[in-house]
């Protein structure tokens, strides 16, 4: 008797968006504490640490809001891309070069103008590269069809290649000697709650995620960006420039990811070195998705994995967790959010045929 | 009295929102045609994919030979010699006509021993008065000749009952003459052919009885000397239409769209249009009839600018619009109608307000200026003329949806294609290329559009019409061309010429000479 699984899906109420992936999370938990405890590690001592590296105090918290403020401007540029259909592996390497530029910008203007100015050309600058950088590869997508996954992966490894070697050359700290990192920023983006590390660059990824939303929603460009993602061949029926709005897209995609490169550079780090490159750009292509490509369901979800993602860190530095333990957590809980997901939508049944 | 050789009893199968199928008994008797007549929607399919396994019933139960069966899959339903050939062809484009007939079959193994398998169908194409080559590779062959390939790949299977899903509808009227023939050699080797239609004349023609299904129910059984063309398109659509279509006579004016040495590649780089020079006048309908895949759809693609030709050029209004893109031509009035309704007509994912503003959204009647943003054509979307003017169409075209915000795939066949005219008449286009505009359309459906068309004719509209339906190009044009292997071998007024002439011509048999075809332009 031959057995057969499907996948039917099923209508969902709004408030299910909320539970499922909170029921995700809680299962994920579970299992993140068997395999915590199978490490020595005590469960609840270890949750202990990790919610009080997310709320532990107003300086904790404002970090987790530090973290949100990378995966929420990525992520809402992703959605445009991902919406047109346009696969964008390539946040990364965006906001790499996004960090580069906005660093080398900085560097050259902050003896000669105001910080303010220095900043405001430097986040400019950070959003044309990034977006020309993921332009590009939109454009050979467009005209050549060239696959844009494994472009943009390779676009990844060119610009962290590109970032070691900057820091060994042009831009690196002739006073840090062996270490390969920047000379310090000395432009810094200003802190909105004194004390703590939260700066102004959250409100701006707020509200470009608003101005986002409205761009996606309620404007012609949205509109026909969505049409091509769904069917382009209507989309080409219909007489739009599909290439065009490729080609948009990703430097829309590129341009937010570069400015948020920039902005952890000249509100967080202070200077340029390798350990920027953490891995945000793909964790954000989750952090979309699960936003349902929605720039205002991407803040939640922004908040939700910046603050997975400082709870893991303080776990890890609290209670002296291995670094490979907490990354399983980590990865464990995208794993059960995305797979929770497929619940959400999908009734599962297993029939007779 | 015979007894059957397959029964259906009770057979209920339910879709989300629908009853396809609701308690309909059947029986099948050896050696009839028997026919199943419906519009679409009506079932049809649905109750023979059920007998051939595809589907599993949610109630009821098949008996074949008095003994009760239940079918996981096709397989099951042919082991009981029960075949069925689709609508659309299930067979692998790349392989040969034995291999895929063969396909499938265990007993040929691992290593295949295709001659002898060479051997038995060439003894079944005889019995049956076929002519096929077991060697040919499937794209090699034409529609009916794919068509023989799946009655073969049946009957080497041993099957007793064949289930025919719309066959006639990718045939020239001699591939149909020639399907009958072989349906009434079936029947003599006491093959029971179940023959899915809803054209009325066939029905007539080849049935031994007919069994007339509407909205998932059986609301007739009749022997074929009971019934008449009346009676079955009454039942079928459950009142009273009108078969025939009056065309007033009507003076053409100037020349809309003129097309000079057309010449196009199809998607497998083969040559489809080896050059095409036409006419469209102002109010005029000019059909083209022609089996598909004879060059129609390039044609219409190379017109509404979605493919671009080798050579020649396309003038509307007098203006050479061979290299302006689509957004241009859509500008300058051109409008299609495609054939591909869900995959280039609509957006499903869509509400029906956007979709009826699919073409429009940069007008500024649909979306306001920002600043700055503007010079980078971008506006805000103007909700509430969209609402507005949506609603209009869909009053002035009756669309069936619950709401302008309905999403554009739950509305039936009928009403997306009723949505695709209602958008691309509401932006008052000057040169329409209707593609197969009422395919797949039931009769009342069938009924509106080619009112829609005729009116618009009256309106002074200038119309391509490519239609697979003779009958419907020849009685709603003023002016009909014949492509055959993307060439025009024919251009009369329909009222010069018989349909067994036409025929001829769509298969290539007989052509008009030069001077005839250029004349029916001037």
């Amino acid at each position: 008797m031959g057995l057969e699984i499907k996948f039917i899906e099923r209508k969902v109420h709004p408030v299910m968006y909320v539970i499922v992936p909170l029921a995700a999370f809680s299962l994920a938990f579970l299992c993140g504490g068997i395999l915590m405890s199978w490490a020595g590690v005590n469960p609840i001592a270890g949750y202990g640490a990790f919610i009080s590296g997310i709320i532990g105090s107003h300086v904790k918290f404002a970090d987790t809001l530090v973290r949100t403020t990378s995966f929420l401007l990525i992520a809402v540029g992703l959605a445009f891309a991902l919406r047109a259909r346009v696969f964008n592996i390539g946040a990364e390497g965006q906001y790499i070069m996004g960090a580069i530029v906005g660093t080398w910008v900085a560097l050259t203007l902050q003896d000669h103008l105001p910080p303010a100015l220095t900043i405001t050309i430097s986040l400019i600058m950070a959003i044309i590269v990034g977006g020309l950088w993921a332009g590009f590869a939109g454009y050979l997508k467009a005209t050549l069809g060239i696959n844009e996954i494994v472009l943009t992966v390779i676009m990844n490894w060119l610009a962290f290649k590109l970032l070691q070697w900057l820091l060994r050359g042009p831009l690196k700290n002739p006073l840090s000697e062996m270490w390969p990192m920047s000379p310090p920023v000395k432009a810094k983006i200003p802190v909105i709650l004194p004390g703590t590390r939260l700066h102004l660059g959250f409100i701006l990824a707020i509200l470009i995620a608003i101005g986002g939303y409205f761009l996606m929603f309620k404007t012609n460009y949205g509109f026909k960006l969505r049409v091509v993602g769904v069917n382009p061949n209507a989309a080409k029926y219909a007489g739009y420039d599909v290439k065009k709005i490729i080609i948009s897209s990703m430097v829309l995609s590129g341009g937010l990811a570069g400015l948020a490169g920039a902005i952890e550079i000249l509100a967080v780090y202070h200077f340029l070195y390798e350990g920027i490159s953490i891995g945000l750009g793909y964790t954000s292509i989750i952090v979309a998705l699960v936003g349902k490509l929605h720039p205002l369901a991407i803040i939640p979800s922004a908040l939700m994995f910046g603050a997975l993602y400082n709870g893991v860190v303080y776990l890890q530095s609290a209670l002296g967790v291995s670094y490979t333990l907490s990354k399983a957590m980590e990865g464990m809980i995208y794993l059960f959010v995305l797979i929770s997901e497929v619940f959400l939508k999908y009734r599962i049944a297993i029939v007779r045929r | 009295m015979k007894k059957p050789i397959v029964s259906m009893r009770g057979i209920v199968k339910k879709f989300p929102g629908v009853v396809a199928n609701d308690h309909i008994d059947l029986d099948v008797y050896e050696g009839e045609v028997l026919a199943l007549l419906g519009e679409n929607g009506a079932g049809k399919t649905t109750l023979m994919n059920i007998l051939y396994g595809l589907y599993r019933a949610d109630k009821g139960e098949i008996y074949v030979k008095g003994k009760k069966v239940h079918f996981k899959s096709p397989k099951d339903a042919i082991a009981h010699g029960i075949g069925m050939v689709h609508q659309q062809f299930m067979l692998v484009d790349e392989l040969t006509v034995v291999e895929n007939i063969i396909l499938g079959l265990k007993e040929y193994g691992i290593v295949l021993n295709l001659k002898e398998a060479v051997k038995k169908i060439k003894k079944l194409a005889k019995e049956i008065g076929f002519k096929i080559d077991p060697w040919q590779k499937i794209w090699q062959l034409s529609a009916g000749e794919k068509q023989r390939v799946e009655i073969l790949k049946a009957l080497f299977r041993n099957i007793k009952v064949l289930i025919l899903d719309e066959p006639t509808s990718v045939l020239t009227p001699q591939e149909t003459r020639e399907l009958f023939k072989t349906i009434r050699k079936l029947v003599v080797n006491n093959i029971a052919v179940i023959f899915i239609s809803h054209k009325l004349h066939e029905v007539m023609e080849i049935a031994d009885r007919i069994v007339v299904l509407r909205k998932g129910k059986v609301v007739g059984r009749l022997k074929r000397e009971e019934a008449n063309p009346q009676i079955l398109a009454k039942l079928m659509v459950g009142r009273e239409v009108f078969l025939e279509i009056t065309r007033k006579p009507k003076k053409p004016g100037p020349v809309v769209l003129e097309v000079k040495g057309l010449k196009a590649l199809s998607d497998k780089g083969i040559l489809a249009l080896k050059g095409i020079s036409f006419r469209v006048r102002t109010g005029e309908i000019v059909g083209i009839a022609g089996v598909a895949g004879n060059g129609q759809k390039e044609l219409a693609e190379v017109l509404y600018g979605l493919r671009k030709p080798l050579e020649g050029r396309i003038y509307l209004f007098g203006r050479d619009i061979t290299d302006k893109n689509i957004c241009e031509r859509i500008k300058m009035g051109i409008s299609l109608i495609p054939e591909n309704r869900l995959g280039l007509g609509i957006v499903g994912d869509f509400s029906v307000a956007e979709n009826l503003i699919l073409e429009r959204i940069d007008e500024n009647l649909f979306s306001t200026n920002l600043p700055l943003l503007s010079k980078l054509n971008i506006k805000k979307i103007n909700g509430e003329t969209l609402l507005k003017y949506s609603k209009k169409l869909i009053d002035e075209f009756n669309i069936a949806t619950p709401s302008p915000y309905a999403k554009a795939r739950t509305l039936s066949g009928g009403n997306v294609q009723r949505l695709i005219l209602a958008r691309e008449l509401g932006r008052k286009p000057r040169f329409v290329i209707a593609e197969e505009p009422t395919a797949g359309l039931d009769v009342s459906a069938t009924e509106y559009v080619r009112k829609l068309l005729l009116e618009m004719r009256e309106q002074g509209y200038s119309i391509l019409l490519i239609s697979g339906d003779l009958s419907e190009v020849l009685s709603l044009s003023d002016k009909v061309m014949v492509m055959y292997e993307g060439e025009i071998v024919g251009a009369f007024k329909p009222e010069e010429v018989t349909v067994d002439d036409v025929g001829l011509m769509m298969t290539g048999v007989k052509r008009m000479p030069e001077e005839a075809i250029k004349r029916i332009w001037d």
